[in-house]
């Protein structure tokens, strides 16, 4: 099974590039990765579709903000939750799940099984290249979370 | 891992927000629309090397990220003094011509055309491409896919990266193209001219010949008598890359002419205590308030402004489309705000054509391809027209070339004014006696659509397509309804 681990950011905006890091690390501990290809992307909307064509899975990497939310906590989410991490929905532009389905109609070979971490994040307006320390701190749990949930799989 | 409600934040403070302000009689006394800036750009460049701009600057924005790193590679022609060899220059044009034409038609189909082609009165969820898709047929969504795909791989083959280009530099470019690089250009050219005839002659089968849709493109609604700013060249043809800034006044006159290096004698920015975004005006005429005319300093850009600013097209079938635009919507200048999407089409066709010019053209594969700066820098513009209209980068540096000032204006600010009349204007006529017409949020998003505003050049995170609430306050200021897009 080919799969690729996609991580979403932008790396010189705060937070905003916490899945480009998590998937830069997650390159440091997978063990066995001839068939994983670690892909580090500042796109959104209709762009993610051109990397993720020609794989069985997909793991995707973004951040979110919600309203009570409890910085560097990262959350499993499922297709229907899709529109509303940050780089999955685009302002502008078509959201992930148009995306998906205008790929499948013009014959695209998407992913068949598709995972999205998100991981909550605390600021994403601010230009500098440095995370917040509460995201920064919680990137070994993260990782921790992420690889117990995909025992076996990778 | 915790189960826990997903609540997101359907927007960043200040993003996309609309406060619209009644009298006693609950008629509109005011409306603002609040766009939010991204902080802190500024400070993160200033002691950084001027060479690193073009690589950093188009990390600013995913949607238009070509268009910093040209505006970005020529400003630091401008800072280190050095002219681009010619075959440069034609590169960058031509890698350029193809970001235009991709993103023009990303536009059109994704955004602009669902309107239209599916149906002003369809719900929201089914106005997307996949709509589209439905009323037109597969082969053509299939068709926009792939001129997509061919531009993008033009703009990979040329930059280096199609997210993030690379191939600028002051005084050229990083590569030289081969022989087989520029046969791939000219079938992509080929494939893009014929798909700007077919976008057109689509725009006039679905849209022109339906009354209903022309009435609405021709009529008052977002109607703005401004003036219009864009470069041009030489002979006063629109020039997506290089030339001089044009601006005309409502009448269609020109106003001014002048090198993008003296941007700041003609164009003046204005802090307001609302929101981030600082408002340019034309220094000469002044601020006069939210208001259109040939008193008030407003400018619009992007592609219906740059066609009143200039002459005509540099090439042949988009002068044609250009002239039947003009007839069809009662001469020069146009001031239907909705009339961007058909201006935006020209250009795609204009952008395509001089695609296939470059690429025929012997000098592209010149290998003299940059002329190495000598001079010590000091301060340096660089301007390109943005798809979404002009977009200024401005350096000042130390003798080492260490950036100590940084300001750049992008497209969505020159046209943040007018899209602030253009919202009043909906409100006005929706809202009456305090009684708010439910079609208000439709309006008001139709002529964002049109400005189409690089909302992700500012914001990056934002759940959900264009994000946008409107809060309606009465004659005491306190909000008596709140619309959102869901």
């Amino acid at each position: 099974m080919k799969t690729l681990i996609l991580g979403l950011g932008n790396p010189i905006l705060s937070d905003d590039a916490i899945g480009i890091r998590i998937v830069q690390e997650l390159k440091k501990v997978i063990p066995n990765a001839d068939n994983i290809d670690f892909v580090e992307a500042s796109i959104a909307g209709i762009s993610i579709l051109d990397e993720i064509t020609g794989y069985d899975r997909l793991i995707l990497i973004d951040s979110i903000r919600n309203r009570k939310g409890n910085a560097g906590e990262v959350y499993k989410m499922k297709m229907k939750d899709l529109n509303i991490t940050a780089h999955l929905a685009s302002s502008h532009g078509m959201d992930f799940v148009t995306a998906i389905e205008l790929g499948q109609r013009v014959g695209y070979q998407i992913p068949k099984v598709i995972d999205i971490y998100a991981i909550e994040i605390e600021n994403n307006t601010i230009f500098r290249e440095k995370l917040s320390s509460k995201v920064e701190t919680s990137i070994p749990k993260i990782i921790d979370t992420i690889m117990e949930e995909n025992k076996g799989k990778f | 891992m915790k189960c826990i409600t997903i609540d997101p934040i359907t927007r960043l403070e200040g993003h996309g927000k609309i406060e619209i302000f009644l009298n006693d009689e609950g008629n509109v006394e005011k409306a603002y629309l609040q766009i939010p800036e991204l902080r802190g750009f500024e400070q993160f460049c200033e002691g950084r090397a001027a060479e690193e701009m073009p690589r950093i600057t188009p990390r600013i924005c995913g949607v238009c990220p070509t268009a910093h790193h040209i505006a970005s590679a020529k400003a630091l022609d401008d800072l280190f003094k050095v002219e681009p060899t010619s075959p440069a220059k034609k590169i960058r044009e031509l890698m350029y011509s193809a970001f235009v034409i991709e993103d023009h038609i990303f536009h059109f189909f994704f955004l602009g055309a669902p309107e239209f082609i599916t149906g002003l009165k369809v719900p929201a969820a089914q106005r997307n491409i996949l709509g589209v898709i439905d009323k037109v047929g597969l082969e053509i969504g299939g068709k926009v896919i792939e001129v997509r795909k061919r531009t993008r791989k033009i703009i990979t083959l040329i930059g280096g990266k199609v997210v993030h280009p690379v191939c600028g530099l002051p005084g050229g470019v990083s590569k030289v193209l081969t022989e087989e690089n520029r046969k791939e250009i000219k079938d992509a050219a080929e494939y893009a001219v014929e798909f700007g005839k077919f976008a057109l002659k689509l725009f006039d089968d679905v849209v022109l010949k339906n009354k209903e849709y022309l009435d609405l493109i021709a009529g008052d609604v977002y109607k703005h008598r401004t003036y219009y700013m864009g470069l041009v060249d030489k002979n006063n043809k629109v020039n997506f890359y290089d030339g001089d800034l044009r601006v005309v006044d409502p009448d269609g006159k020109e106003f001014a002419k002048f090198n993008p290096r003296d941007y700041a004698d003609y164009i003046e920015e204005r802090p307001s205590v609302w929101t981030y975004v600082k408002f340019p005006y034309l220094k000469k005429i002044g601020w006069k308030g939210l208001v259109d005319g040939k008193d008030s300093g407003i400018f619009r850009v992007a592609p219906l402004a740059r066609l009143n600013a200039s002459d005509g097209m540099p090439t042949p079938l988009a002068q044609e489309a250009y002239e039947k635009m003009y007839d069809v919507l009662g001469g020069k200048p146009v001031h239907n705000t909705l009339a961007f999407h058909w201006a935006r089409l020209i250009e795609s066709l204009c952008g395509a054509e001089r695609m296939l010019e470059l690429a025929k053209d012997p000098e592209i594969t010149d290998p003299n391809i940059r002329n190495i700066p000598t001079e010590i820098p000091t301060e340096g513009v660089g301007v390109v027209e943005a798809p979404r209209g002009t977009l200024i980068h401005h350096y000042k540096t130390d003798k080492r070339g260490i950036l100590t000032d940084v300001n750049l204006i992008v497209a969505t600010q020159h046209n943040a004014p007018a899209m602030c009349m253009s919202v009043e204007k909906a409100a006005k006529s929706l809202i009456k006696e305090g009684k708010v017409d439910d079609a208000l949020l439709n309006m008001v998003e139709m002529a964002f659509r049109a400005y189409d505003p690089c909302h992700a050049c500012a914001t990056h995170s934002l759940p959900g397509q264009m994000p946008l609430e409107i809060n309606i306050h009465n004659s005491e200021g306190k909000i008596i309804k709140t619309l959102e897009q869901s």
